[in-house]
Formats: structure tokens, sequence, C-alpha cells
């Protein structure tokens, strides 16, 4: 059945179960939102997203508010505004919010947040410094820069259970911790990253990819990763030639936006300086380098003089498990319709 | 896999045996781990206590070797207990008697005689298995790689036919494939026996019909020779041209010493790689491929979804596509192929060729891939397989199983088991894993031993042992981890240093040929 | 696994519906049995015991404040010094601590002995200054007595403890003779009529106790004054889920020490009043959960629960008496429910309410402890007579607490409705001028002297009169005080108990602090006196559970009522 909620005095068709801000998402209406997401649902915490609601007291959280038929909304009363700037400005008060040099300038959620309130800078300052954990191989952690939206949190112990993080102490002391509160690089953490694609601030952040590029330079290339048979779907973060980061690509079949360390961190072998990049050709003390056509010339000739001395059953090749489908389409074509054999086979065991 | 990833969160029960997803398939293994958050009952019988037995409900820590003995004792209960589908079994599947006559033979106090599980054990699961359905059997190569691989999977498939898991969500048998494409290069007929989609080369109408499509008068009617026997041919001049496309044989083939004889006896190989390998160390000709990400295509997933990979930049220098390569050779020797690009190859040779593939084209493909069999261009893909109990072939086959012990056993001089997998860290024989970084988290192979045995050899943690086998030895630093048991030795085969495949044994199942790599016999000493 | 722990542990979590509930008693032997304290090999021993994370365990030992992550001295020195403790004078005993031992709070002394603390608020608001070694109270202190509890310990002995006050039972329903040797005992309570409500209550239908309790209108006494009667009837009719009952013992709120009235002395009030409700509700499980501080009274509890389960009184129903760890939040229900469900005390959003997604995702009931030691009287008497005691509205007894600057603190269980006059003379009468009261707990807003003239305590009355009647906690503020000073106690308090999880109270707490402490320093502005203003009045209402409301009601009362002095304050 179709119901029907007010959105600033719009009128909003809408069925199922939905809560007010999935409704206001799918219809185009900006309502921030820092500890929220679509992957983990509502947790209430930031209270960001605040909304007015006729006939209610308080104000509502919209990620977790359900929407009934003939509900009458706010988003932007000044009490909503009040209250949001509020927020935004008490994340900024504390840590350090510096978007220049951020990682996430630009891809940040907080500072979509403080834009669209018109926040320049913090209203107030409390100072307060902790260290940056540099200890892992491929996460940096900033807690300057935590909001304690705690998604990554969710994200660990709920997305991929590797229950590594946690909320740590309480109050205006509260952080995220590894363990028992010990550097990431010296905890059980393996290093997937669910946590940094979960992170709505420059909080936790790719290493590979500091200084690399910013946000807005990026494109994004959908892929299939190149490790094992679960085949994840990557999203390639692309600027030139060079993958500056990957993500997971939230719903996604089969994977639904998780990887492991391999998938999100292991791609730049494609970089490497040991790259094999001209043919090869044996001689008595090694390899020389050849041309193409010298070099195909070659491997077609040998073939040819193989079957004509022995038969094509004489020659036998092995497939790629890693490489494409159509790759090994084509070279069990060539076995069988060129060479005239079925030695083909791959590791289809391994 | 008969099912797909996304029935794994809403499963009731999980079977799994002989697969350490944590580490070789990490993001099925979150769904696993999720679907026990949510109250999924979790079965694990494996060798070693790894991470998801932990979380198990039921553990069944087996001994090497011991599948078939330990199915057929869970089947026994099954059956004498009258806890078996029989309404499944009546409808769908044949030869229930060979199974059974066998199966009885395998009480479970033999059973548990063989596999080391208690007979409680052997009972519970049998129990818990018949009252939660459906239930879903995930395997990896520790059940494959045994001389008694094929066997191994008949059984886990008698054990989900018996039990009607089969042809329902969240069921089936699920062997995850351990590399990205190794699905798609079966499917592609990367095998002596099979054109493009399981079409047999000894069908004459297959054979005609691929014949016709590639434009040649004939094509070889019997089965090829599979990699060991090629290997050995090397060896013996039965084979004189090789062409290894892509894999590094010298360090992921069991026994290498004998490997890398049989390469170098070899009178021309061609290697076509991305990065100089210890194999290409044996090629006459090597030819640079184009890399993940310089080229498009296609990838199969171990539950059958074909999934598009892009080309984000060129391969480096004068590096190609492998496709092109070989339409190069084929060129230069009498054939012109028409596909002219990854995509021409799909759209209008396999999709066109294999009819599970008819629905399947670049264009449907461009966001989340489809699932074959996908027979038309309106089809929506096939998540799980033998829906409403009807088997490829008709009715589901059952078959009594023998169990036989691997090849080698311990003995006196060799005491320890040796069994060999794949870690985390790095992926096979780290030709890509160590050129992004990740020697910084796993640097160089250990030896997993027991702390029984440890404390017993008086080896520390870290400390550098010698493991032999009858085939070589290696010197490896010694990891103390209560995951192992007493008597097993476990080693992987990522770093040429210590690398299990020194040890592991060349002898293989008969049908398929796989290796043995999950059981030999070694001893470990320290060194003074 | 310490030697002997395994079975320990084992019978705690076989005590739990769910084992991850014994978490905090598992950390609790463990830290028991290892020196009081909680160190890395701990928290592994737990997690390992629990089968939970080491990150989940200690989030959890950080969290409570109980649990001492670091080494501390054989006796833990723990003062008191919320605004009840200020005023009754425990910032002297802190200074003179740190003289006679010569350490710092926080710090720990050279030969290991002594380890010096200040805490938040211990329920002896009556009895203070009050100073907890280890897990023992010693009440009423002096400089004198301190060194004398000092001496003692030194020989490795234990002074007793002087809990005097002054005692005053006009009702007689809740508070017992305490003067009587065996006033805990089964025996003496039987002897006074104990139990003959739960007889009736058992040949009675579950509904008809509901409707007798809804009839007697009686108001939850933990704060919020809500119909108890009326919060049994929301729980979901024909559900196949269990039902729990949670007697919330959590008396944390600065200024009440009501509850622990009750449970130390008539223990089987309380456990009757549990075992008619848990009928009338249908649970078969109960929880007492009792804040982690009262050691010895959890032990009361323990040793009445066997007594009366010898006795066949609790033939259809379990209390397990569940200790929290120091946590002010955990008294809201749902951070209380999480806390027995082995997590960090983080209260949860709501809808769903506890009625029908509670604990272990069950219909749950949560009901103060003076609430359902009521219930015995209401089942017996009936909802009639009930209403007899009190104002319309406003039925029954209530027990208040008076604190701060009287000359006879102590607990006072009168009719709702009785002049605050009343009270406050029992107590004693004001030591000096009044400058202000708070009537019901920190939380609420004070009342200047002129506004509290002619106050009725009831729940009505308070409300009117802009404030709330909250606890009952009554607090006394006489001229010698400074708001300002008084103010920044309060917001410590709420800062140091914020659970951290939502943004305005976790960030807000802090902010106000540092802007007040600015101003109490000398180094604010007026600025900070309007950005404070301004912050409790969005903080208010925007919350994720009540505890925003908590600090920024009784701040904005207190600088808007007192703002003179805090520009007073302000350096030109």
């Amino acid at each position: 059945m179709k119901k029907t909620i007010f959105i600033d005095g719009m009128a909003v068709a809408f069925d199922g179960e939905k809560t007010v801000l999935q409704i206001a998402r799918e219809n185009g209406i900006y309502i921030p939102t820092l500890c929220y997401h679509p992957k983990l649902g509502p947790a209430g915490m930031c209270r960001v997203c605040v909304v007015e609601v006729d006939g209610m007291r308080a104000l509502q959280t919209s990620c977790s508010l359900m929407a009934t038929d003939g509900m009458r909304i706010q988003t932007a009363s000044p009490g909503v505004i009040e209250a949001r700037k509020m927020v935004v400005n008490l994340l900024l008060a504390n840590g350090n919010h510096d978007c220049l040099s951020c990682e996430v300038n630009g891809d940040c959620e907080l500072q979509d947040a403080a834009y669209h309130l018109g926040i320049e800078r913090p209203a107030f300052l409390v100072e307060e410094q902790a260290e940056r954990d540099t200890s892992a191989a491929f996460i940096m952690r900033d807690p300057n820069k935590c909001i304690l939206c705690g998604r990554c949190i969710e994200g660990c112990n709920r997305m991929v259970v590797n229950e590594v993080l946690d909320f740590g102490l309480r109050g205006g002391h509260t952080k995220v911790i590894c363990d028992a509160d010990v550097p990431m690089g010296q905890s059980t953490c393996v290093q997937c990253g669910e946590c940094v694609q979960l992170c709505p601030v420059g909080a936790l952040i790719d290493k590979k990819g500091i200084g690399q590029a910013r946000a807005w330079e990026v494109e994004k290339v959908r892929t299939t990763c190149p490790y094992c048979g679960v085949g994840c779907q990557l999203e390639l973060h692309v600027k030139g030639d060079q993958i500056i980061r990957v993500t997971g690509i939230d719903g996604a079949q089969p994977n639904q936006g998780h990887l492991c360390v391999k998938g999100r961190y292991g791609y730049d072998f494609i970089y490497s300086d040991d790259r094999l990049t001209t043919p090869l050709i044996r001689e008595a003390d090694g390899f020389r380098e050849a041309t193409w056509d010298e070099a195909l010339d070659l491997v077609a000739d040998k073939f040819s003089q193989i079957i004509a001395e022995s038969g094509p059953d004489a020659i036998a090749g092995v497939s790629c498990a890693r490489s494409t489908n159509e790759d090994s389409y084509n070279m069990q074509k060539l076995m069988r319709g060129v060479i005239g054999t079925n030695n083909i086979d791959h590791c289809a065991r391994t | 896999m008969t099912n797909s990833f996304s029935e794994f969160e809403k499963a009731k029960l999980f079977f799994l045996i002989g697969t350490n997803m944590t580490e070789a398939h990490p993001v099925a293994s979150y769904f696993v781990k999720r679907a026990v958050l949510k109250g999924a009952t979790l079965i694990v019988a494996d060798p070693r206590k790894h991470a998801l037995a932990r979380k198990a409900d039921i553990f069944a820590q087996l001994k090497v070797g011991s599948d078939v003995a330990f199915l057929n004792g869970i089947m026994y209960v099954l059956i004498t207990e009258d806890l078996y589908d029989k309404a499944f079994v009546e409808a769908n599947c044949v030869d229930f008697d060979d199974l059974k006559a066998k199966v009885m033979e395998y009480p479970p106090e033999r059973a548990s005689e063989i596999s080391g599980v208690p007979v409680e054990t052997i009972r519970e699961i049998a129990r818990t298995m018949a009252s939660i359905k459906p239930g879903m059997l995930c395997y990896t190569l520790g059940i494959t790689e045994h001389t008694c691989g094929k066997n191994n999977v008949m059984s886990v498939a008698n054990l989900q036919m018996l039990l009607g898991n089969m042809g329902v969500e969240s069921g089936g048998v699920n062997p995850l494939r351990g590399q990205n494409n190794v699905q798609g290069a079966c499917d592609m007929g990367a095998l002596p026996g099979t054109y493009p989609g399981y079409q047999s080369v000894t069908n004459p109408e297959s054979n005609a019909k691929f014949a016709e499509a590639w434009g040649v008068d004939s094509l070889p009617d019997k089965f090829g020779l599979m990699i060991p026997d090629m290997m050995a041919g090397l060896a013996t001049g039965k084979v004189r041209g090789f062409y290894i496309f892509g894999e590094n044989l010298a360090n992921s083939e069991p026994n290498i010493a004998h490997v890398e004889h049989e390469l170098a006896s070899a009178e021309f190989i061609v290697c076509n790689d991305i990065f100089p390998t210890e194999t290409t160390r044996f090629a006459h000709v090597i030819l640079p491929s184009a890399a993940w990400c310089e080229d498009d295509g296609t990838y199969t997933n171990s539950e059958r979804r074909v999934n598009r990979v892009r080309k984000i930049k060129d391969a480096p220098g004068q590096a190609k596509p492998n496709w092109w390569i070989f339409k190069e050779i084929a060129r230069r020797m009498g054939q012109e192929w028409p596909s002219n690009s990854p995509q021409e190859i799909w759209d209008n040779e396999v999709s066109m060729l294999v009819p599970a593939y008819a629905g399947i084209k670049y264009a449907r493909i461009e966001q989340d891939g489809l699932q074959w069999p996908c027979p038309s261009i309106d089809h929506p893909g096939t998540k799980f397989l033998h829906k409403d109990g009807k088997f490829a072939r008709g009715q589901g086959l059952f078959k009594g199983i023998e169990w036989t012990p691997p090849a080698e056993v311990e003995d006196e001089e060799y005491p320890f088991v040796l069994s060999t997998g794949r870690r985390l860290f790095h992926y096979h024989t780290r030709t890509q894993t160590m050129r992004a970084g990740l020697d910084q988290i796993l640097p160089e192979e250990t030896a997993d031993i027991s702390p029984v045995d440890a404390t017993r050899l008086d080896i520390a943690d870290s400390e550098t042992i010698k493991v032999s086998s009858r085939r070589g030895s290696v010197k490896v630093k010694a990891r103390v981890t209560d995951q192992i048991p007493a008597g097993l030795v476990w080693m992987a085969f990522h770093f040429r240093d210590g690398n299990a495949n020194w040890l592991t044994n060349n002898v293989f199942d008969p049908d398929t040929k796989t290796a043995e790599y999950k059981a030999c016999a070694v001893k470990i000493e320290k060194i003074v | 696994m310490r030697e002997g722990n395994q079975e320990n542990v084992e019978s705690i979590i076989e005590k739990y519906p769910k084992k991850e509930s014994a978490a905090l008693p598992v950390m609790q032997l463990i830290q028991e049995e290892n020196g009081n304290q909680l160190d890395a090999a701990g928290v592994e021993e737990a997690a390992r015991a629990l089968g939970m994370s080491k990150s989940r365990i200690y989030g959890i030992a950080t969290y409570y404040t109980m649990f001492n992550t670091r080494p501390v001295g054989k006796y833990h020195l723990q003062v008191d010094t919320c605004v009840p403790g200020f005023l009754h004078g425990a910032d002297e005993i802190v200074k003179h601590l740190e003289q006679t031992l010569g350490i710092s709070v926080g710090e720990t002394t050279a030969d290991d002995l002594f380890t010096l603390s200040t805490v938040q608020d211990l329920a002896s608001c009556a009895t203070g200054p009050v100073i907890q070694v280890n897990d023992r109270y010693f009440e009423n202190m002096t400089i004198e007595k301190t060194d004398e509890l000092i001496e003692a310990l030194r020989q490795g002995k234990e002074p007793d403890n002087d809990t005097s006050m002054t005692v005053v039972s006009e009702c007689g329903i809740l508070l017992n003779d305490r003067t009587q040797a065996d006033c805990r005992t089964l025996d003496f309570y039987k002897r006074n009529g104990g139990y003959q409500a739960l007889a009736k209550a058992l040949s009675m239908q579950p509904a008809d106790i509901v409707n007798e309790v809804k009839d007697a209108q009686i108001r939850g006494r933990g704060g919020a004054g809500f119909p108890a009667g009326a919060k049994w009837s929301f729980l979901p009719k024909d559900d196949p889920r269990p039902v729990y009952l949670i007697c919330n013992a959590d008396e944390g709120e600065p200024g009440t020490f009501k509850d622990r009235q009750i449970m130390e002395f008539n223990p089987h009030l309380v456990i009757e009043g549990i075992a008619i409700s848990a009928y009338a509700i249908g649970a078969a499980q109960a929880f007492i959960y009792i804040r982690g501080e009262f050691t010895w009274i959890a032990d009361i509890l323990e040793a009445a629960i066997e007594a009366a389960k010898a006795d066949g009184q609790l033939d259809h129903v379990d209390i397990i008496v569940h200790r929290g760890a120091g946590s002010y939040v955990c008294g809201e229900e749902t951070a209380l429910i999480e806390s027995i469900e082995g997590k960090r005390g983080n209260p949860r959003s709501k809808p769903p309410f506890p009625a029908n997604i509670g604990l272990y995702g069950c219909p749950t009931v949560v009901n103060n402890v003076e609430t359902l030691a009521s219930v015995p009287y209401i089942v017996r008497h009936g909802a009639e007579t009930f209403k007899q005691i009190g104002i319309p509205n406003n039925y029954g007894p209530k027990i208040f607490g008076v604190s701060g600057h009287v000359n006879t603190p102590g607990v006072f269980e009168y009719p709702l409705g009785t002049p605050l006059k009343t009270i406050l003379d029992a107590a004693g009468g004001v030591k000096g001028k009044m400058k202000g009261v708070i009537v019901g707990g920190l939380s609420v807003p004070i009342l200047t002297a002129a506004e509290a003239e002619g106050l009725s305590l009831d729940y009505d009355s308070c409300q009117k009169a802009g404030t709330s009647l909250g606890s009952g906690g009554i607090i006394v503020v006489n001229d010698s005080v400074s708001i300002p000073e008084l103010a920044l106690r309060t917001i410590e308090f709420y800062h140091h108990e914020s659970c951290g999880q939502c943004v305005p109270c976790r960030e807000g707490s802090l902010v106000v602090e540092s802007k007040l402490r600015a101003l109490v320093e000398g180094r604010g502005t007026r600025e900070d006196i309007d950005l404070v203003l301004q912050l409790c009045g969005t903080i208010r209402g925007l919350t994720l559970c009540p505890t925003g409301e908590a600090f920024s009601m009784p701040i904005q009362a207190m600088v808007t009522k007192f703002r003179p002095e805090f520009e007073a304050l302000i350096q030109q």
C-alpha cells in the first residue's frame, strides 16, 4: 500500500517499511549523516541526522525513525539546523580536522556536513592531541580525526567478524582500540581494510594511497579481484595509469563490498620493475631480447617442426588459472584447432 | 559450487570439511561467520583447529587422509538410525543399495579408529545434520588434494544427497575454487577431455561443431595428457614442445627436485608470463604478457559467475595480451582467427558455442556478473543447481566408496605427517604478493608444529629447524601453534626457501591426476 | 586459566541464560584473584573463557570504573568528591590524604600499599565524606578518622564502618526497624507479615495483580515517575518469548541513597516484591542489577534469596543478583540491559522499548527497587488502601534522602505530597542560610530558596515549580557554596559518566566542563557563559538517552538563576 509523508511540506509517496532518512535520500533530499551507513543500519549516535516531526517534542534521528503514513517532517527548521550545527561544531572542536592535506578531502562526510551547514571554522576549540598509529602494514590510524561514529567497529565485528576493533575507555576519553589497546600492527588485525572503507572521515587511511591523489582526481573502474576463487568485485580508484586505492562495491555480488587484505592492498604488483617487457629467447648463457616477430616465428616454426617430426601429441600446453576466460579459450583453441592435440590442461585441481 | 555465496548468510547449517576459508577464501569466511552470529550451526572437520574451527559448534579434528572413512561413519549413523531423507533419495537418486552396502562396513567405531574422531562426535554430527535442514557443505583442497581425491568428492556428494540437501537454497556441495579463474579455465576447456562448456572431445557431434566453428577439417578426438603425464613426457622425450601459460610449475608442483629435472629435460619450452619465475628459467622463449588491469576480459568465480575484468592501463614495454599472442601463433601456423578483442572472443565465439553461456554477453555483465547455466538472453542466470532434485544426468548417482590411506604414511624414519596449503597474506608462489608489500606482514615460510611436539623435541617458536622427506629437506622456522595436533607438520608453498614442495609426494589421484599435496611423511630435526 | 579459576568461571557461566552475561562477574573474579588488577593476561583469560574478543573484554574493562587495567596498591583509597561529598567536605579529606601519603590523586605509594583516587558518587550522600577502600565503605569520615583508618590499614587491620545517620519512617512500609539485630532475616520478615502478600498473589490470576498495581497508580520511583502498572501492561500478549523482570538497583544519581536502605536492612521486601511482580508478568527469570560498589549489599541479597528459596517462596522464579562495575549510565534501563548482556553500558536507541525488545531481545520490565518494594503492600492491602497514602496522582510512601547542608542528614519515609519543610525539619533543619535546594537528585534543576518556599514533595508540584521530584534525593546548599563551583562539580560528574556514545553528550559535556572550569579558574569570558547556556539549550532532548538532559537542565538552571555569580568570576 502506498503511504505518504510530507518532507518540508512536499508530499512524498513510499511503500513498505522505511526510515525517514531512506525516503529522503531516495527523493534527493540531503540530510547529513555520520554514524549511519546503509550497510550497517542506524546507530543513532552522532545525532546529526535529526529532523523535526510534527507532534513529537524532541528532535528525532531520521536514520532510525520509521516513516508512518501522514507523518510531517521538517529537515531544515531553525531547531534542526541549530542542533546539526552544534553537533558538527562539537566534533570539529576536538581533534584535528584540518582538510588541507587530509587524504579524504573531498570525500569526507564530516566535511560535507560542515559545508552544507555553512561552518567555515569550528565555533569553539578544545585542544587534545593523540599519536597517529602507523604500525600496521597498510592502514594508518589518526585518532585526531576520529569522530567515534563506530562504523569501523560495527564493520569489524558484524560484517567481516574479525573482532579486532572495539570502543575502549568511556565518555570523552572513548577511543577505538585494537585488541587490548595495542598498536594495530601488533594486534590480531588481518588488514582487510573494511574499517577504512567504512570510515566517514580521514581517521583510517589506506597507506598506499597517501599523497597520491585528491579524491576528485580519481576515476572509478569496476573489476574482479585477481586472487582467490570468490571473485570479489573491486572498485579501482585510478589516476592516470596508477591505482590509488581499492574499495569494495556495496551490494555488488558476490562479496557485497567486503574485501580481504590481498584484494584491497595486493594490487601494485603490476607496477613492479620486475615485469617482463620484451620477448626473450634463450641463448647459451641466458636470454636475449627479441622482437615479437622473431619470437613468435620461432615458436611457430618449432611447433610446426615437432608436429611434422613427431605428430601433434608431442606438444602439450598448460593454461593459466589466473588469466581470463578469453585467454584460456584461445589457448585451448590453439592447441586443438591449430596444433591438433588435446594435450591441454591447467592446474584445475589446485 | 552448486550454490552461491549470497546463500551463505541465510544458511542454517554449515558443514565445512577440508577448507580453511579464513585464510584461503577470507571473504567467504565473513559470510559463514555472519551466519553463525545469526544462529547458524557450524560443523567443522579438519586436521587443524583453525579460526573457524574455534567458532564451531562441533569440531571433528580428523586425521589427514581419513575423510572417506569419517564420512562413511556419518552416513552409517544416518542410515542405521533412519535419519536420512528417504523421500529425496527415492525420488531423485539411484544405487542407494550400493552406497548402503559399503557404508555398513564403516560403523562409527571403525570410522573413529581410522579418523581419530570420537564415536560420539560422529554420531552427533550425523544427528545434527539430520535435524537442521538444509545444510550447506563446503570444501576446498583438503578434500581434493589426495590420491583418493575423487573418492573424497564422491563421498561428500553421497552425504548431501543422503540428507536431501541438494537442489535447495543454502544447501548443496560447494567446492571453493582456489584461484580466481580456475573455474573459468575448466569451463573454457583447458582440460584434456573437454571443449568449452564441458562438451566432450570424444563426442563426434561436439567435435564436428567445434571443427566447423573454428574452420578446420578435423579436431583430435582422443583424451589428451594431464599435467603430471605431460611433465613425465618431457623427461622421456614423448613431449617435445611444452607451452606454459602463466604457471610457476617449478614451485607449485610436488617434489620440486623431480619437477625441475623434468623441466630441464625439455626440448622446447615457451612461457607466457608477467614476471621471470623459477619456471621461466627453463624456457626457450619467454613471451611478456599483459597483466590484470592491462586487458579486458572475464573471470568465472567459484559460484559459476562470469565477472568482467577491465583494462585501466597499457601493458608495460612490449608486453601483449595473451589472447593476442595465441592468435598470432595461430596466424603464423596458417590460421586467421576472426575475433580481435576479448569481447569479440566471448560474445562471438564462447557464448555462441556453449549453450550454458548463450545468454551471457558483455553487455549483460557490466555490473554484477551472471551465473551459468544462462541459456538465453533473457535468462537471469542460475543461483543454485539441481533445483527440485533434478541432476544434470537425470538422477543422483550414489556410489559406495572404500577408504584408502595416503600413498605415504608416517613410519619410524619419517614419523610426522606433512600437510600443505595457502596462508592469508600470500598467494601461491608469491609472484604477485611479494611485489605488493605483503612480505611486510609475512616475510618467510614457517613449519607449523604443535606445542606438544615442540616441547618434546625442545623446539622454540621461531627456531630454525630441518624438515625432511624422502624427496628433500628444507630449513625453515618453526611456528608453534595450538592449531596443529601432535604428529602433524603444516607448511605452505609461498616462498622458494622452505617451500613445502621440496618435500611433497608426487603421487596422484588415478583419475583426476591431482597430486597428494595434503599428505606425505616427514621428520623434523632440531639444528644443533 | 589460573589454578582453580576454571571451575568458578564455569559455575558463573552456568548461572546465566546466556554465556555473554557472565562477562562482568568473570572479569570481576579474575581481577580479584589477580591482586585487584585486570592486566593484559587477565583480559586474555577472560576473552578465552567467555569466547569473546580481546577488544570487547578490554572495552568493557575500561568502560566500568571498577576494573583496574593498571596496577593499584594493596589498599585502593577512593574518595567520593561528587556534589554531596563536596558539600560534606570530601575535598579536605583528599588534600589531607595527599599530604599524609605523600602522593597525588591517581598515584600509588612507593611501598605499593596505597593508591589514592577520587571517585564519583558512592551513594553515601548523608554519610559523607566516604572513603571506599577496595570494596569496603568507610562513611562519616573526618580528618581524625582518616588518620585512624590509614594507621589501621598499615597494621593490616580494618576498622568498623560508621554508618550512622537519621532514619525516620512515618509510613513504616519500606523502611523497617534496623535497630533490631535480626532485621534482615527471613524470620524477622515473616514475623512482621512478610511473604503473606506473595501467598495471596500466587492465589490470584496474574492479570488481576497487574490490574491491582495499575489501580494503585504507583509511579516509578527511579526518577521518571512513569506509572509502573502501565509499564507492565505494555508487554506483548501471547508472545512465545520468555519475559524477564529486572530490578534496577543501580542507585547512582548523586543525592540518592534510598534503595540501599531497603536492600541492606529489609532485603526480603525487595525479594517479595520481585517474586510477586515476576508472577504477575510471567517472568521465570529475574535479575537484581545492583551497582558494583554495593558488594556487601549484594551478599545480603544473595543470602536472603537463598533463605527465601529454602522456604519455598521462589519456586516460580529464579533471581540472579548481577553486580555492576561502576557506571552511572547503567541506571538507564537499556544501558542496564546491555550491561547484563555483557557489554559496555551504552544505552540503546528507543524505540524499540524493553517491554517489546529488552534483555536478549525478549520482553522485559525494568523497575526500581523502591517501586518493587511497594508492590507487596499494594497486593496485600489493595490499591484503595495504598491510595490513602499521599495525594491524588501521587500515591504511596516515598523515601527521601537528605544530604548537604542540613544538621542531621538521613533518610525519611513520608507520603508523597509531604511539604519540603517537613522533611528538612526532620533532617534537623538547614545548616546556615539556604541558597538553593536540589530536590530530585543532581540531574534536576536547582531551586532557589525563594522558589523552594512552600514546595510540596510530589511529582506534579515539583514539575510545576520548574524542577522534578526525580529519585527524591534532596541536596541542600547553603550560602557558603559558590554556584559556579557547584556547576563545575556537577558537569564533572556527567562528563565522567557519559558513556561516550552520542556526540552531544560526549563532546557537549566536555566543552561545557572546559568552559565552566575556565570560568571558575578566572580564565572565562562572557561568551563562555553564553556558550554554556546555548549548548545546554540545544543538547537538551538531542541525546540518545536522558543523560544529556540530566546535565543540561541543572547546569542551565544554575547559570540562569545565579548568573551574577558566574559573571563575577570574569576578569575585567
